[in-house]
């Protein structure tokens, strides 16, 4: 029943996010409309998926690289529905919805078997997981910010004049809400590092193994931290500071590899 | 019939639209006047200083003459003149016309916003005035929806067609809003002046403006309520404020890349928006390659400007494209009310035969009990109903196809109606039944018949 609900909410997700989309680039009311309700539909699948799957298991469905994914790729839409409705900034619709689909379509791709979380320090593993992934689903949006800020910044410095874009809204807008889903992020990021050190300990008694899911977040983390610092201590902003985004979050999706294997 | 007179910026030089220009407040007056001219019987007048639009709906074709007459006097403008520099449309050209105007196609800066808010109070002075009637009525507040739908499914006045408002449009693209900015003007010439305007009407608010010779800083800031500083304090000053605004007559740049550099740190990253509209340019180009530095010049504000009116364009194709819809709708409307008379007229003619057959048999009818005869008027017009609908429906098929005309004048010519009265009663309340033409009786008909209420009086 949960595999039926997934295989649905992947198809209102793949669907809404190319009404949405499309909708919003070529200024069409009804597919916008028409696709924010199917990712209203995506969301509501997804997590009825997820509730199903977690108490038939009786665990948190982050159990392994894919179910990773599906969380992660509900985060985002969670964060777009809201921030769509919210901030009604309609140019999110071009970015954050693919991402979402991404992301839960590579979850369908992924093998499902590998499982951890049944060890020892269970409660370490709920807190530590279900926080890393939402932290990595605010720095995801933040890493859509700044790829809307590089493209806006591009368009307007454009050699042979300079393209309007109006489609993307305003490098203060783009740069604003970037930079708000990144104070969120990487407190969240912070406490996920920590909580998967004391959840390491209980597992292996030792607090760093050199594994894929230590490494990459950890230089992630440094990344954004050299960010938030150059940005409060300097007032490095701009192209700089979307790049150190753009990079941090790739570092962070590499903690992937350490869930697969 | 509607005629429409009237002058714009291609038909007529400036010096002859301004003399030719009404008045607001005289307004009402002229109306009063268009409409004692012979025929006219609703007339709406657009003014403004483009353009001046004398709109009428007159009994008979042919009315331009005397519009043109009624402009001349009204203006005290030689006739000659005035024939020379007006055009006149009629019927669905006019209504096409105004379609176009309100939509701003015929303006000088092609899809310009104003001209809607400028018909529609016209409409409104012509309405209170009393001068408006069914037709006119219908005919603006058609034009109005296809004005807001045209804007909205176009987008034709999005695009910035000048360079203080291409400015603008570009500093829309980095910072969320612009009320409450700050800005700062290099030079105190009339094109930064005009530019600042501009600025100041979409809502920066905090000018300080410098100037090699003080004295002219100063000046301008009094006229646009911002502050002067001395020229050589200026570059401190691009630490604090969101945009630059350069137009000196200097001969080499006076902002310098170091310049803007050595602002950077202090700015923390905020944007800043330059605008260079002085030739030769005041700001070096090699500015526009700091992060967080977006710097224009003359040619990209023109670039914008180019690409907004190409846009202008393109959205202007589709909006005729639109409005030819529009027109069409009107014009069914049109004929579907000078349906009116005819079918009014047809159903009179088939139950006053239907009266006159009952009435020729009252003698055989006399032993009937007053049921039965009850009965026997109801059989015949409902037989007559029953024959009358289906060419009512022909009629009105015919209509929404647009060819009410040839068909109304075979219906009478079938079932020997009385001759519409051209135009007059094809409107409004024609469709009442009183003012159906008595069978069989056409009235004499002279050129100054007053209408009222659809009835000739």
């Amino acid at each position: 029943m949960a595999h039926a609900l997934f295989l649905a909410a992947l198809a209102a997700l793949l669907l809404g996010a190319a009404l949405a989309g499309i909708g919003e680039w070529r200024r069409r009311e009804v597919a916008a409309r028409a696709g924010a309700a199917a990712l209203a539909m995506a969301w509501a699948l997804e997590f009825v998926a997820l509730t199903v799957r977690g108490v038939t298991d009786a665990s948190v469905p982050l159990r392994n690289g894919a179910e990773y994914l599906l969380v992660l790729g509900w985060f985002v839409l969670t964060l777009h529905l809201f921030l769509w409705f919210r901030s009604g900034i309609r140019a999110l619709a071009l970015v954050l919805p693919p991402i979402a689909a991404v992301m839960v379509a590579a979850a369908h791709l992924l093998p499902s078997d590998a499982r951890s979380g049944n060890g020892p320090g269970k409660i370490w593993f709920v807190f530590h997981t279900s926080i890393a992934t939402a932290g990595m689903a605010a720095l995801a949006v933040s890493f859509a910010m700044s790829v809307l800020f590089l493209i806006k910044d591009r368009a307007l410095r454009a050699r042979g004049g300079p393209k309007l874009l109006t489609r993307v809204p305003s490098l203060e807008t783009v740069d604003r809400i970037g930079f708000q889903a990144l104070m969120w992020g990487f407190p969240l990021l912070t406490i996920g590092i920590v909580t998967g050190m004391v959840y390491n300990t209980e597992l292996h008694d030792r607090l760093w193994t050199w594994g894929f899911k230590e490494v990459f977040p950890v230089l992630a983390w440094g990344v954004f931290a050299v960010l938030l610092w150059a940005r409060f201590a300097r007032g490095v902003r701009g192209r700089r500071s979307a790049f150190l985004s753009i990079a941090g979050f790739g570092l962070g999706l590499l903690t992937l590899f350490g869930m697969v294997r | 019939m509607i005629t429409l007179v009237g002058m714009n910026h291609r038909s007529a030089p400036l010096d002859l639209r301004e003399r030719a220009r009404i008045p607001e407040d005289e307004l009402p007056a002229a109306l009063a006047k268009l409409k004692e001219a012979a025929g006219v019987e609703e007339a709406v007048i657009v003014a403004t200083c483009n353009r001046v639009e004398l709109i009428a709906r007159s009994a008979r074709p042919g009315a331009a003459n005397e519009i043109r007459a009624f402009l001349a006097a009204a203006r005290g403008l030689e006739l000659s003149e005035v024939e020379r520099h007006v055009y006149d449309y009629e019927g669905l050209d006019a209504a096409r016309h105004v379609f176009g105007v309100a939509c701003g196609l015929d303006s000088m800066v092609l899809g310009e916003p104003q001209i809607l808010g400028q018909v529609k109070r016209a409409y409104e002075i012509a309405r209170e005035a009393g001068a408006t009637g069914p037709v006119l009525d219908r005919l603006l507040q058609h034009v109005f929806a296809a004005a807001k739908r045209v804007r909205t499914s176009t987008g034709i006045s999005r695009h910035a067609v000048s360079v203080a408002y291409a400015a603008a449009t570009l500093a829309r693209g980095i910072f969320d809003d612009l009320r409450g900015r700050s800005a700062l003007l290099l030079g105190a010439g009339k094109m930064t002046e005009l530019a600042a305007r501009h600025l100041a009407g979409q809502g920066v608010s905090d000018l300080t403006i410098t100037n090699r010779t003080y004295a002219r800083a100063a000046v301008l800031a009094d006229g646009l309520g911002g502050s002067a500083i001395p020229w050589d304090e200026f570059p401190a000053a691009l630490a604090r404020v969101d945009i630059v605004l350069t137009g000196t007559a200097a001969a080499t740049p006076v902002v310098s890349r170091a310049q803007v550099r050595d602002v950077l740190r202090a700015r923390r990253g905020k944007p800043l928006f330059i605008v260079d509209i002085a030739v030769p340019r005041d700001v070096e180009p090699e500015v526009r390659s700091l992060d967080g530095v977006y710097l224009y010049d003359i040619d990209d504000l023109q670039g914008v400007v180019d690409a907004g009116l190409d846009e202008r364009r393109k959205a202007a194709d589709e909006a005729r494209r639109l409005l030819d819809l529009e027109v069409v709708a009107f014009d069914r409307w049109r004929q579907s009310v000078e349906l009116g008379p005819t079918i009014a007229a047809l159903r009179d003619r088939l139950h006053g035969v239907g009266r006159e057959e009952i009435e020729r048999f009252a003698r055989r009818l006399s032993g009937m009990s007053p049921e039965h005869k009850a009965a026997v008027e109801e059989l015949m017009r409902s037989a007559m109903q029953k024959v009358l609908h289906g060419p009512i429906v022909a009629l009105k098929a015919a209509a929404d196809r647009g060819e009410a005309a040839p068909r109304v004048r075979m219906y009478r010519e079938i079932f020997g109606l009385a001759e519409p009265h051209a135009n007059a009663r094809g409107t409004g309340e024609a469709s009442e039944p009183g003012a159906a033409d008595p069978p069989g009786d056409a009235p004499s008909r002279g050129p100054h018949r007053v209408i009222q209420g659809g009835r000739d009086t």
